[in-house]
């Protein structure tokens, strides 16, 4: 199973899917495409505690994180 | 000078409290415990001993190789360490929603590592406190 957390109000959402199953593949890269589409960026773990940027959908991650664009504070 | 120090030695305090209720809470399901165990489940070995021990942890710029510290909190919370490890000058930089601290902190760690410049160049600057 592979794992796209989202960061909400709640700490996080979290959406589950088999890559192996094309209808809830499909879901996964729409949510993907949403979320980056407004702005989300999508962050991938490469080992421990190392982090990547995941420009596009990419079936093969197995846990993706989108966190909302930045601003000043 | 000094009410920014004893300001930072209160947000020392306050991580502290904040890392020893997560301990105790630890099953709990609140938004910010949510916040922290992403956070914990996404540090380093290294990071996530610092951050229990001390309630803030460094990064490494992925461009620049610069230090940072990232302190809890959801905002003004970013130092750039000097060489010697002392704060050099803060960074204010945030998800542009209401998250709670885990999350932000989270969020500030992989743009400081990941697309450093980019953030910065989005973060207001401010004088940093002593420690």
């Amino acid at each position: 199973m592979a794992t796209q957390i989202v960061m909400d109000l709640n700490g996080d959402s979290r959406h589950q899917f088999d890559p192996q199953d094309a209808e809830a593949l499909a879901k996964a890269e729409r949510r993907f495409k949403e979320l980056t589409g407004a702005g989300f960026i999508a962050a991938a773990r490469t080992s421990t505690g190392e982090s990547r940027l995941v420009r596009s959908f990419d079936p093969n991650v197995k846990e993706t994180l989108f966190f909302p664009r930045l601003v000043g504070g | 000078m000094f009410w920014l120090g004893r300001q930072a030695s209160e947000c020392e305090w306050r991580a502290r409290a904040v890392v020893g209720l997560f301990r105790s809470a630890r099953n709990a399901n609140t938004p910010e415990v949510r916040g922290l165990r992403l956070l914990r489940s996404w540090l380093s070995p290294a990071q996530l001993a610092q951050f229990d021990a001390k309630g803030h942890f460094d990064v490494v710029g992925g461009e620049s190789g610069k230090k940072y510290r990232i302190k809890f909190g959801i905002c003004a919370n970013v130092l750039e360490l000097s060489e010697d490890g002392t704060p050099k000058v803060g960074w204010c930089v945030v998800p542009d929603c209401c998250l709670v601290a885990g999350d932000v902190m989270l969020a500030q760690k992989i743009a400081l590592e990941t697309f450093e410049s980019a953030a910065l160049a989005k973060a207001n600057k401010f004088g940093a406190p002593a420690r």
